[in-house]
This record gives structure tokens, sequence and C-alpha cells, in this order.
């Protein structure tokens, strides 16, 4: 069947609950497995340790790129329902904003949200402490929101892929990805021999 | 690079990436959209908010929006069930990996009050950036990414540019 399913029309919504239990009991696996239930495991990619986060994320793109590409050859996913309706609405300014505090969030939290849920279930009391700050700081989103609302909702450029902000084909951009993701992981192995916050 | 024993007995990244991009890519295939985890946390303060304060949740700007009429339960939600899901994994990974120890996760020297206050202002910061970004790492940088959204590569660029230049700063915290 040519996915997306849900979005045409072949699972309910009672079903897609169930998915989403199953699909969210794979992405907590995977990530214990990768190591990111150790905020330890995080944050050494800024300090040129241990480029894991790096090599996982990087490599987990890729291959989710590459394998959306192989479907839509094979007539098995509709690319352009995602391009038209799922894909993120791009908000340049408030996403770029919200980036920096973010990475700052995360160096100094040591975790992102997803991996404080394993981090909890690992026993780690920093991430469930994480977790308790994150919940506050959106309870300080939503006070202040009169403040930024307007911020919020601005440079509103739509649905917008890379390959249509550099005018070239998705097939280009994929194999620009795929060679930046290569020359990253090279990188990393020499990142870590220079690992400059260990001498 | 030197390997440290918290570091040990976790799969090859690269084994762990490609099977988390298969994960992602099932997700696509069956609902369209990709992963998230923040989302879910911003429902649970809404909830939390609204049993505490159910007016003013219900007309706040941004709370609003769970709360209108006609509107679900807020938890009724696919990336609530999703990050249920994702805790249940996750449980399940470190049991059968005998790996749930009771700890602080912090560097060799820096105190575990230190790293607590850490943890909490950071979650402050992060939280508040989830909610600009409309997104994390796993909705924005990892899903947005792949399918490669605009704003989620500029996202993207903007976390790890700003937590490398930060990490010198807490380097007491992570050293």
């Amino acid at each position: 069947m040519t996915g997306p399913l849900y979005m045409s029309g072949a699972l309910s919504f009672t079903n897609s609950l169930w998915i989403a239990l199953g699909i969210g009991f794979l992405f907590g696996f995977v990530l214990e497995r990768a190591g990111f239930g150790d905020s330890r495991n995080l944050t050494n990619i800024f300090y040129f340790r241990d480029m894991r986060v790096l090599r996982v994320m990087f490599s987990a793109i890729v291959t989710c790129m590459v394998g959306m590409l192989i479907l839509t050859w094979l007539g098995l996913f509709d690319y352009t329902m995602l391009l038209d309706y799922s894909l993120l609405k791009t908000y340049l300014w408030p996403q770029l904003v919200g980036g920096v505090l973010f990475g700052l969030g995360f160096v100094v939290g040591g975790y992102c949200p997803g991996t404080a849920a394993v981090g909890v279930v690992s026993g780690k009391l920093d991430a469930v402490i994480f977790l308790a700050g994150m919940t506050s700081g959106i309870w300080i989103f939503a006070a202040g929101f009169p403040l930024w609302g307007s911020f919020y909702k601005s440079s509103d450029l739509g649905r917008i892929t890379l390959a249509q902000v550099f005018g070239a084909p998705v097939e280009l951009l994929v194999a620009a990805v795929a060679l930046m993701a290569l020359a990253s992981f090279w990188l990393a192995g020499l990142a870590e021999k220079w690992a400059p916050y260990d001498k | 690079m030197k390997e440290y024993d918290y570091a040990k007995g976790f799969w090859n990244p690269y084994v762990a990436g490609i099977a988390l991009g298969l994960v992602l890519l099932l997700t696509f295939y069956l609902m369209g959209t990709g992963l998230g985890a923040s989302g879910a946390i911003a429902r649970t303060a809404a909830v939390a908010a609204h049993a505490v304060a159910p007016e003013a949740t219900a007309t706040n700007g941004y709370f609003g929006e769970f709360y209108k009429t006609g509107a679900r339960n807020p938890m009724i939600d696919w990336m609530v069930f999703e990050v249920l899901g994702v805790f249940i994994g996750g449980l399940v990974a470190v049991l059968t990996a005998r790996r749930f120890r009771p700890g602080v996760g912090r560097g060799p020297t820096a105190g575990v009050g230190l790293r607590l206050a850490m943890a909490f202002g950071g979650g402050i910061i992060g939280g508040i950036g989830t909610r600009l970004a409309m997104g994390c790492t796993s909705g924005q940088a990892l899903s947005g990414g792949a399918t490669l959204a605009a704003g989620s590569w500029a996202f993207m660029m903007a976390v790890f540019a700003t937590a490398f230049a930060a990490a010198y700063f807490v380097r007491r915290e992570w050293s």
C-alpha cells in the first residue's frame, strides 16, 4: 500500500494511537541502546570526547531520507502528500532564536526532551529535574505569550524544503546531505583525537 | 579516543543511527509525520496548569489552543501516546541490558548540587526554546531534517553552533 497510510485515510484515529505506542516503544528502545539515557554520552560531543550524538543523528537522518526517496521511486510513498500537508513549516526567526535557546538548554541541562525520558527510566535524577525544568520553561513561555506571541508566528515561509531554497532537485539535495554526513563522520574521528578539553 | 565506563555496552553508533532512521521512516510511512517529544511535555504542562487555574489556562494565548471548544482532551494525542511508548521502550531496553543505575550524570569533578541546578536551569531555557521553535531534537532536527524542511535545518544549525560555543563556559559541569 502507498504511504503515508494515516493521511490517505487507511487508519482510524484509535489505531493511530496504538501505532504511536508501538513507534514510541521502538524509539525509546533505540535511544537507550544508542547510549542516550545518560547526559554524559549526550554532552561529550561538545567537548570532542565522543561524537556518538553526531554519528547516530546524522546516520538516522540519512537512512530515513534515502529510504523515503527509494520508497517514492518504488511507488510505495507519496512524497507530494508530505510536502503539501505535513512538512514542518518554516518560521525562520523564531526557529533560529528557539534553536539558540534549545542549544544552550541542551549543553547546560544535559538532555533533550526524548533522551530525558529515557534518562528517567534509566534511574537518572538529573533527567527528572531536567524534565521538571522543561515543564516550568513551558509555563513561562505560556505566561509571557502576550509578549512574544507575534514573534512566535513571524517570518512564516510556509512548507519549504532545502531543495526549494536552493532551486535544486530533491535527489541532488539528498546526495549532498549524505556526502556532508560522510565528511562529518570522518571529521568526528579527527575531533576525538584532538579532544582539546582533556589536555 | 578514550572509552569511558559509562559509554560501554551500547550499540555501535552507526548501527543505532540506522535503526533510528528506520523507525523514523516507518513513522513517516504509517503516519505522514515524524517523531516528537517536546509537544507531549507542552500538553502535560497545559493539563497541569489547567488543573490549578482552568480559566486562565483556557484563555491563555498559547495553552488556549488545547482547550478550544470541541477539542479532545489534550492528552488524547498521537505524540502523547508516542512519548508514553518511549518511556516503556526505554525501560525495557534498560532492564534487559541490566543498566538501571540510580544516580546523577555529571563530570568527574562536578558536584551533585551544581549538576542538578544546571539540569533545572537548562531545562527551563530549553523548554522555552522548544516552544519558540515548535519542536526539539526529535520533531525538528531528526524528523524535519530527514524531510529537508528548511526551518528544521536552520534550527539544527542554531542548536549545535550554540551548544559548541557555550560548552566552554559550563566545562566544569562536564569535566
